[in-house]
């Protein structure tokens, strides 16, 4: 369609182009510049997506907007006094001033008013470096105090939960931690009580903040109220570096930040990902971290004794040789699903294609909860890839007792043994004794790389490079964000130097490269992307939260 | 001296030769024992190096006709260290660059800093005067060390304790307004950190009529002093297109004629209101370069009198609360105070993004910060244009054709600071 000069321009044309608007789209004016958005667009998504940097504390592009902190007023031409833009939807030809004097003194004002209650608490809270507070004030106002009165005084802690500290006094009133229970936990957990400046957090009358997503209130408070018992008093923010990756907690792949420093995780963090997990995960994610630092393996044993990597290697690969030579229909291999695509493709690659194998089963942690939110019943990150890279060709674990059990198999090479005993990982569940070799490549100190003749370290999660398939069949990438426990080293590497102790060639020099071959052979990972090259970044220096 | 040089085809075989002694000059023309151009070391630590610098020399006998200057031993990756510190933590960096004058430095990166967040021309007028005084007090603590010291290293004490006398004086008056002699970190972005304390203008102009009458007696003790004189005259000539194609400034560049100060030519802080000369060489030679310290030590006296009787009361730090520390008062007993104090030290002030090259002059000359910001509180790039570099690079060029001997005075008076020039 075209606008003639004699034809008036439709309804919805750009103001000062004259010209015309998709249907579907609202062409409005901000600070001046022409700005088309779709329809139902929040302003404040319109003003932020094109530069305004309208501040806000109670609006979460997650969540409703109740539009309570008055932190996101703008001014809107023919409007008498100015508007709450997280609560107004764009309308055409809609003139809007973000920076008017007007707008920029009722938000100072507001920052006076939130400001005049709130604790002189920066140096020991845990949200400062990362608090809105602190940065909208400093960005908007940074005005010294008009005011000397005496503050009131609220709860400092409450304990609202498994998870959960409350302190009242430096709530910010913005009921996003209500929201979040609310909306994604869909749990009414959090209320607000009491008036005015008295008002205060507190719980649901007969609830605790106990339902799976609660540690969600602690990344959407923007200000230091809610604080994590786990996090609280560890690290300063400012400290963390930040490296993207995905929580290896379940199947649903939730991506993550995992903030680290000097080579230890302190916590781990939803990443935005719309398709996955959106702003969120679980509690119970959260967690995962911890089993990076615990009861690791970090040197090669032999004969539980600590030796060198090449003697380890040797030794190794000398006790499969050996039960490959008598006969390798009694030799075994147990793949993970909580290891990455590529530690399985190079163990797929070496048991199948190099050594011929015939035997080999699927680990994993056993079943667990779920809900139809974020959580899934397999608890393992990586059982998509692991069933598409086994091709049929893989066992149970139940199929793995009865071989042994049998006699049939006297030789298993295991590689990652998280579940390989099940649930209480009591030694009695599978026969390992009546193995006459096992050789384990494990992450902890556990009970099947105690009974090993031979167990050699290797890299958790959050210490490697490589990709999870997750239960949609997406395949994600995980980053090392921290250095190797000790003397681990990742699964294809030591699969790499294994092949060549059993006088196999399979050299792989990265885990790109495995990646690359495994996406060449493979159809589920055709589409996968390995992504670009990712330093950790100091959250000092992100600038993005708060 | 110069038959030396003249060597007489005939007279001279094209073998090496040492000279024995020089009662006469027909004895340096007689070729005899026969030799071999000997490599010689100097520094990187030698007591007559104050600076760790090493001179990798080939002389013949006492000539030296080669020299191979190597810096670097005092390399502190103070350039890529900046980059992980906030604005305000890089002072102390650069208190170690030019150590004997610790607040000329510190001037050279706040302004290079302030230009960049466009609060050059805002500065309160008495930070301004604050800073052209510690600045000049410090150019005299300068240039008082460098001659105390390479007289000393030609043997006259004396002068070297009578310097360093009158430099402690000044150090006595740099401790009591920033409470430190040397390590002062004094200036801030914006300002100062904190206001002269009272009576200090008169404490300074009474140490200066002190200084005054110590310059006079190291006038007396080497101005004619025939051993000084001997050693210092015509050595180390530097001519004016050297100056220039190496880029020499500050008074070794000004000993060759070179009439270039910054303060005169691109005045900055408040330099266009003082009446001073800037002195001129007119030979380039270690005299000159002794000659024009002595003279910029009267001037600068001569600015610190004006500055101390034009100095208008007022604040001392810019009033913007992005740039200024709160009162410590209101951090203890504010949040917003205490927000702005904790935003200020931890992400530091928030320079927008741009790059900039200011210089002002230090003691030794053109002192540049080539600095980039990338919008956040640290530098995405703070590089230095020593000024002692390029004089200390011409040695190459002043030593061969000299004794070993006349390296001592030479190298003193180029005034090589390892820390300035080695970041």
């Amino acid at each position: 369609m075209t606008a003639t000069p004699n034809t008036p321009p439709p309804p919805n044309a750009n103001p000062t182009t004259g010209a015309p608007a998709a249907p579907d789209t609202i062409t409005l004016i901000i600070d001046g510049k022409s700005v088309t958005v779709p329809k139902g667009t929040m302003l404040i998504e319109a003003c932020n997506q094109n530069g305004a940097d309208v501040p806000f504390f109670c609006y979460h592009a997650g969540l409703t907007s109740p539009a309570v902190c008055r932190q996101c007023l703008v001014d809107v031409k023919g409007q008498p006094k100015p508007v709450p833009s997280c609560y107004t939807p764009v309308a055409d030809k809609m003139e809007v001033f973000t920076k008017s004097p007007r707008a920029l003194d009722v938000r100072r004002q507001m920052l006076e008013f939130t400001l005049v209650n709130h604790p002189i608490d920066c140096p020991i809270c845990d949200k400062a470096g990362e608090c809105m507070l602190q940065k909208h004030y400093f960005d908007w106002d940074a005005k010294l105090a008009r005011n000397d009165g005496v503050k009131v005084k609220k709860d400092k802690v409450v304990d609202l939960g498994p998870h959960i500290v409350l302190d009242q006094e430096r709530c910010i009133l913005c009921t996003r931690c209500i929201r979040v229970c609310d909306e994604v936990a869909k749990n009414h957990q959090l209320e607000m009580a009491q008036r005015g400046d008295h008002e205060v957090l507190t719980t649901a009358p007969g609830h605790r903040l106990d339902n799976p997503y609660s540690l969600n209130t602690v990344d959407v408070c923007p200000v230091g109220a809610l604080t994590s018992k786990d996090f609280r008093f560890s690290m300063r923010v400012w400290e963390l570096s930040t490296t993207p990756s995905v929580c290896p907690g379940c199947a649903t792949g939730c991506n993550v930040e995992v903030h680290h420093s000097r080579g230890k995780v302190y916590r781990l963090i939803p990443r935005l990902n719309m398709a996955v997990n959106k702003h969120w995960m679980c509690d119970e994610g959260r967690f995962t971290y911890k089993r990076v630092h615990k009861d690791r393996l970090a040197a090669p044993l032999s004969g539980g004794v600590p030796v060198e990597w090449d003697r380890a290697l040797a030794d190794a690969g000398r006790l499969l040789r050996a039960a490959l030579d008598a006969n390798p229909a009694e030799v075994g291999v147990v793949m993970s699903a909580q290891s990455t695509n590529e530690d399985l493709y190079a163990l797929a690659k070496l048991t199948f294609d190099h050594l011929g194998l015939g035997k080999a089963y699927l680990s994993g942690q056993d079943q667990g909860w779920s809900d139809d939110i974020l959580v899934s019943a397999d608890k393992n990150p990586n059982t998509a890839g692991a069933m598409a890279i086994g091709a049929g060709r893989l066992r149970t674990l139940l199929d793995l007792a009865n071989d042994i059990k049998s006699g049939a198999l006297t030789t298993l090479l295991v590689v990652g043994t998280h579940g390989v005993l099940g649930k209480d990982g009591a030694p009695g569940a599978l026969p390992l004794g009546k193995l006459k070799t096992l050789v384990v490549i494990g992450t902890h100190r556990d009970a099947v790389a105690g009974a090993a003749q031979v167990a050699l370290p290797l890299t958790e999660w959050a210490e490697a490079e490589g990709t999870f398939t997750n239960r949609l069949g997406m395949v994600q990438r995980i980053r090392a964000a921290v250095p190797p426990a000790g003397d681990a080293l990742p699964g294809w590497d030591i699969l790499s130097n294994l092949a060549r102790n059993l006088g196999a060639t399979m050299e792989f020099t990265d885990a790109k490269t495995v990646f690359t071959e495994a996406k060449s052979k493979l159809p589920f990972m055709k589409d996968a992307d390995w992504g670009r090259r990712y330093l950790p970044v100091q959250l000092r220096f992100a600038g993005t939260r708060g | 001296m110069s038959d030396l040089d003249d060597h007489d085809s005939n007279l001279v075989p094209p073998k090496r030769r040492v000279v024995l002694g020089f009662q006469d000059v027909e004895d340096m023309n007689v070729p005899d024992l026969p030799t071999e151009p000997l490599p010689l070391n100097m520094g990187p630590s030698h007591p007559a190096m104050h600076g760790t610098v090493r001179m990798v020399m080939e002389v013949e006998g006492e000539k030296i006709s080669s020299a191979d200057i190597q810096i670097g031993y005092l390399h502190r990756c103070f350039e890529k260290e900046s980059e992980s510190a906030t604005w305000t933590q890089i002072f102390p960096y650069t208190d170690r660059l030019n150590y004997i004058s610790p607040m000329l430095n510190n001037i050279g990166y706040a302004m290079a800093v302030e230009k960049l967040l466009g609060i050059a021309d805002t500065l309160p007028e008495r930070a301004q005067y604050i800073r052209v005084i510690v600045g000049e007090v410090s150019r005299i603590t300068d240039h008082l060390t460098c001659l105390g010291a390479s007289a000393m290293e030609l043997g006259a004490f004396t002068v070297f304790l009578y310097a360093l006398k009158a430099r402690e004086w000044i150090f006595e008056l740099l401790e009591e307004i920033c409470g430190a002699r040397l390590t002062v970190s004094y200036l801030r972005i914006g300002g100062v950190a904190a206001d002269m304390p009272e009576e200090w203008g008169k404490e300074l102009l009474a140490v200066l009529a002190r200084v005054r009458e110590v310059m006079v007696d190291i006038s007396k003790l080497l101005d004619r002093n025939r051993i000084f004189r001997d050693r210092m005259d015509g050595i180390g000539l530097i001519t004016r297109e050297d100056a220039l194609a190496y880029g020499i400034t500050g008074p070794v560049g000004r000993s060759t004629g070179l009439a270039y100060d910054v303060r005169k030519d691109h005045p900055y802080l408040v330099y266009d209101r003082f009446d001073f000369d800037v002195p001129v060489g007119s030979v380039g030679d270690n005299f000159d370069r002794y000659a024009v310290r002595v003279e910029e030590i009267v001037q600068s006296m001569r600015i610190i009198e004006q500055a101390l009787a034009q100095i208008p009361p007022g604040r001392w730090m810019h009033p913007d609360p992005r740039i200024t520390l709160p009162p410590k008062a209101e951090t203890y007993n504010s949040i917003e105070a205490m927000i702005a104090h904790f935003k200020l030290i931890m992400d530091g002030i928030h320079v927008p993004p741009g790059e900039i090259y200011s210089y002002t002059e230090a003691g030794n000359g053109e002192l540049g910060f080539y600095i980039v910001s990338d919008g956040t509180g640290r530098p995405w790039k703070c590089r230095v244009r020593p000024p002692c570099f390029p004089a200390t690079a011409v040695l190459g060029k002043v030593l061969p054709g000299l004794f070993i001997a006349d390296v001592v005075p030479t190298f003193g008076m180029m005034n090589m600071i390892g820390g300035e020039c080695d970041r």
